[in-house]
Order: structure tokens, then C-alpha cells, then sequence
């Protein structure tokens, strides 16, 4: 009976407005994007018109210093993040995967962050919570008779992972409570019956029985790790200097306040190129199970 | 037993508290948002509640970028909507030559960084007059939500079984009527679920937003990111604003949150 037949013939068609729409918003600009990168324009200067400059960009961002601070920060910041929210999730995953009164709501509570836009979770973090004068911060330095620490001075880049982390940890705790709660009762019973300990048992059974969890969870986290940039256009604006600027944020600097318009598409095509080759790297370091779970 | 029971209790108070920990800033924010401006330090959990602060902040102002954020955010859902299930649909219940190396396409356009393609974007929008226009802003998020669309109803899809396919398909049901009698009642869950992720992923978009638009197409993070350096330092009108600006999609990814790990993950990943 499986010939097929009830499959749809014209399906063809049915695909076409995604492609087309797809294809115009975000296949179609990089092409430009790529064509504008050997070009020398600069909005603001009129004067200087707009000319075929080869691989003029490329060379000027290549030998400029800031460059590869901004390509470090951008991989320690998502590299960074990576690892905490992973530790993380996979810590309130384990104390969540219990029933007790309130669980629900508890769960609720703790992935709301990841449902909070950027803008908003960067305000309240910089003003209500960690201003030195005015937040939190300084209320807690006063008490202690202390200097309140100055988060997004001193430490810029770190804070700003803070906040990236506990956006996107609610994201890894759903990702991984899912995973820990289809782990059998029986496999746990016969684990305890053995006589495994409670760390044995993480690490031999449930680590390895929600392997898959922890790859979707820091292959999807990359992807939208590497593009953080409202946290830090409202929280440090990048600075001080460049110590918070990860490539995004870079591109639109160059972009919207030089208006370097070569040397922003040069700069952008770099970062996609650097992004595709990040997650194929990652693609390809999970890929043997991938194909497992994916027929 | 006793002292299991006692243990079971001290982790539970434990859980408590790293969850208010957790939860601490958005719940500061909205006690801020009901204090008289002068009791916002230093830091106290008892006062006297207002809604002063709601009153003064919903002006006709903010009512302006609540509006622009609705309709882009609701037009930009139901158009991925309409756009996305079809092609979905497709992958998987179609005649197509490759469907996965398709689905893959659709996969690999969301790895792309925004910024790969904002110049261009920005330049066109600027020289065709299309700038500070709700039209070009939903655009844009259509192309970039389309495959989020595509990616999770392909795994609420790929759960229906193909034998009611094959007995609708004997029984001489159309497939129209197939696919809106049987498999909409089927994944609707599902569908609701991608629909709610889009608006809740376009109602908090910031960086199309902020370089895409000025006045008259702005959204709320827009708003809030400008809020900051306009009006200084009232942090009980702040807090108010920002808790209208994240009920919307708080209360609905509340609702979705279940279905947006199994939509997410390729349906590898059993919620």
C-alpha cells in the first residue's frame, strides 16, 4: 500500500513563496554584501566618491590591531558563555528533574529570562541592578562600607557574558530537563540496586543517556550566541574602546557611526565566513551522532 | 526515612531560593515599576504599591511603539505562518526530489549573522524610500522567521502517521481537505507553538529593528534602548515601561515553552 500515492504531486509549488522570501531577505543581500567589500565608500565623505578598491578592505582590516582583539572577544565571549550555560543548565536541569510542591511554577520562573529581549535585560541589569550609585550594587557596596565594583568599566566584556549567560541558560536547563526526564525509572533503579553513587550515576548513565540534549543545546546556543548584540549596544555600547565588542557589534560600529560602508561589508563577510566555519566545526565534532538521531 | 524526608525538604527551600536568585531581576523590576519614584532606594521589599507610574508611562507615545510592535510582530506571525506550513508541509508529505538537502538550505540561511546582510539591506531601504516603514521591517523578519517556521512544523509533521495519510488518500479525501481535517487537528499544538515562538522572536528583535527604523516604524526595543538617554534617571517609570514591554511575550512563552524544545530540536529530542 506505501507506493507513495498519497503523497502530494505538485509539491513543487507549495515551496516556492518560502524560497523566494527567504531567498530575497537573506541570499541575495550577501551577494552585495560581498560586492560592496571591494569597494572604497564612505557615506560621509561625498567627496571621496565611491571606487573599486580590490582587496583594499580586506588588507585594512587585516593589519589593524583591533581586528583580532575584536575576533578574541567575540570567542571568548561566545566560548565563554557556551560553558557556563551549559555547567549551568545541566545543574538546574538535575535539581528540577524531581516533583516536589511548586514545580511548575519554579520551572516557569526560571526560563522566563530567555523570554525577556535583549534591551529590557540589559536596562534593568545596568540601571536597577548593578549601577554603582543607583542599582543594587551600590546599595549592597554601602552596607559593606565598600567601593561599588564598576561592572561595565572595569569589567566590561565579563559582565556582559554574565548577562548573555543568564539569558540563554533557561534555554540549556528546557533543552536538558527534556532529556533527563525520558531517561527510564528503571535504568535509575538498577543503577541504585548496583550500588552506583549519585556521582557515578551522573556521569555514567544520565551524562551519557542525554548526550544528544547537551549537542542541540550548545549546537542551537552557538547560533544565537555568536549573534548577541542588543545586550551590548544598550549595556557598554562596545566599550570601553573595544574591550566589549564582539564582531556584530563591530560591523555596526564601522557601518552606522564611520559609515564605512567597504570596510563594514569586508568586515561582515569575515564574520559570516568565521561563524559558518565555527558551526561547521561543531557540526562536524557531533556529526557522527547527529546522523544517528536525524534519519 | 525520616532523614530523607528532612533532606528532600532542605533541597527543595534550596531550589527556592537559587530560582528567586535566578529570577530576582525581572522580579525586582516589576516591584520597581509599583513604587512612588521616591522609594525606589534604598531597596525595600515593603511600601506602600502605586500605579502612578503605569499612568504617566502609557501615554500616547509608548501607545505608538506598543502599536508598531503588535502589528509587525502579529502581521509577521501569520504571514510565516502561511508561507512556512505550506513548504514544510512539502518536505515532508511531498513529491520533491530532495527534500532534505532543501530543508538544509532553509536550515543553513538561520546560521547566518544578521550583519552578513544589514549594509545592503540599509541601503536599499534608504534609496527606495522603504526606510522607518512597517512594510520593509516585517519583510525582513518574514525571511528571517520563515525557516524557524519551516524547521519546527517539519518535526510535528513528521509525527503524523502516514497510514491516515494512505486511508484518506483510498477513502478519495482531497488533499486539502486531508491536510485541514486530519493533519491541522493533529499538530495544532505544535503549530500554535511555532506561531507564539515567531511573535515572541520578532516582538524582542533589536538589531533590524534599531537600524531599520527611526519614528514611525519603531518597535519597543527600539523605544527602550533610547528610553535610557532621554529620560535619565526615573526608575520606577523605567521599571513600568519595561514590564509592559516583556509581559506580552513572557506570558506567551510561558505557554510555548513545552513544544518549542521538541519543534527546536529536530523532533530528535523527546519533550
Amino acid at each position: 500500500m506505501s507506493d507513495g500515492s498519497y503523497r502530494y504531486q505538485k509539491a513543487k509549488f507549495l515551496t516556492l513563496p518560502a524560497v523566494i522570501t527567504v531567498a530575497l531577505v537573506t541570499q541575495v543581500p550577501i551577494i552585495f554584501t560581498l560586492g560592496l567589500s571591494f569597494v572604497k565608500w564612505i557615506v560621509v565623505r561625498p567627496d571621496l566618491g565611491v571606487s573599486f578598491d580590490g582587496l583594499g578592505n580586506y588588507l585594512r582590516i587585516f593589519t589593524d590591531p583591533e581586528f583580532y582583539a575584536v575576533i578574541a572577544h567575540t570567542i571568548e565571549l561566545t566560548a565563554g558563555s557556551l560553558v557556563c550555560c551549559t555547567v549551568l543548565g545541566m545543574f538546574f536541569a538535575l535539581l528540577l528533574n524531581r516533583n516536589f510542591l511548586g514545580v511548575n511554577l519554579v520551572r516557569t520562573l526560571i526560563v522566563s529570562p530567555f523570554f525577556v529581549m535583549d534591551a529590557v535585560a540589559g536596562i534593568i541589569w545596568k540601571t536597577l541592578l548593578l549601577h554603582p550609585s543607583f542599582g543594587f550594587n551600590g546599595y549592597i557596596a554601602a552596607l559593606f562600607h565598600v567601593k561599588p565594583i564598576d561592572f561595565f568599566g572595569s569589567f566590561s566584556l565579563l559582565t556582559v557574558l554574565v548577562l548573555t549567560v543568564w539569558q540563554w541558560t533557561p534555554f540549556f536547563i528546557l533543552i536538558l530537563l527534556a532529556g533527563l526526564q525520558g531517561i527510564s525509572e528503571e535504568t535509575l533503579d538498577s543503577a541504585k540496586v548496583d550500588g552506583a553513587g549519585w556521582l557515578r550515576t551522573l556521569f555514567s548513565i544520565k551524562i551519557p543517556a542525554i548526550y544528544n540534549h547537551i549537542e542541540v543545546a550548545i549546537m542551537l546556543g552557538s547560533i544565537f550566541i555568536l549573534k548577541v548584540f542588543g545586550l551590548i549596544f544598550v549595556t557598554t555600547s562596545g566599550g570601553p574602546g573595544v574591550s566589549s565588542t564582539n564582531l556584530p557589534y563591530y560591523v555596526y560600529k564601522v557601518g552606522f557611526y564611520e559609515w564605512d560602508v567597504g570596510r563594514a561589508t569586508a568586515i561582515a563577510i569575515v564574520t559570516a565566513v568565521l561563524t559558518l566555519i565555527a558551526i561547521m566545526a561543531l557540526f562536524r565534532f557531533f556529526q557522527r551522532r547527529f546522523k544517528e538521531w536525524e534519519v | 526515612m525520616k532523614t530523607r524526608r528532612v533532606r528532600h525538604i532542605l533541597l527543595v527551600i534550596v531550589i527556592y531560593l537559587l530560582c528567586l536568585i535566578y529570577f530576582f531581576p525581572i522580579l525586582y523590576m516589576i516591584l520597581t515599576s509599583f513604587k512612588p519614584e521616591t522609594e525606589v532606594l534604598p531597596p525595600r521589599l515593603f511600601f506602600t504599591p502605586t500605579l502612578a507610574n503605569y499612568r504617566l508611562v502609557l501615554n500616547p507615545d509608548i501607545i505608538g511603539y506598543l502599536r508598531n510592535s503588535a502589528e509587525v510582530s502579529i502581521i509577521t506571525m501569520a504571514v510565516c505562518i502561511v508561507v512556512g506550513i505550506p513548504a514544510s508541509y512539502a518536505i515532508v508529505f511531498g513529491r520533491l526530489k530532495k527534500p532534505d538537502n532543501l530543508f538544509f538550505w532553509f536550515l543553513s540561511t538561520t546560521l547566518l549573522p544578521p550583519v552578513s546582510v544589514i549594509i545592503p539591506v540599509f541601503l536599499l531601504a534608504r534609496y527606495s524610500h522603504f526606510l522607518d516603514t512597517k512594510f520593509f521591517l516585517i519583510l525582513m523578519y518574514t525571511g528571517a522567521n520563515v525557516p524557524i517556521v519551516i524547521w519546527m512544523v517539519r518535526s510535528f509533521l513528521k509525527d503524523v502517521p502516514r497510514e491516515i495519510l494512505e486511508a484518506a488518500h483510498i477513502d478519495g479525501c482531497s488533499k486539502l481537505r486531508t491536510f485541514f481535517a486530519i493533519i491541522v487537528p493533529l499538530t495544532r499544538i505544535g503549530i500554535t507553538s511555532t506561531a507564539l515562538l515567531v511573535f515572541i522572536f520578532v516582538w524582542n528583535e533589536f538589531f533590524f529593528a534599531i537600524n531599520l527604523t527611526y519614528v514611525h516604524a519603531a518597535t519597543l526595543p527600539v523605544y527602550m534602548a533610547s528610553y535610557m538617554t532621554q529620560e535619565g534617571l526615573f526608575w520606577a517609570k523605567l521599571s513600568a515601561i519595561a514590564t509592559v514591554t516583556v509581559l506580552p511575550p513572557l506570558v506567551l512563552g510561558w505557554f510555548a515553552h513545552k513544544s518549542l524544545v521538541k519543534g527546536l530540536t529536530l523532533g530528535a529530542v523527546k519533550g
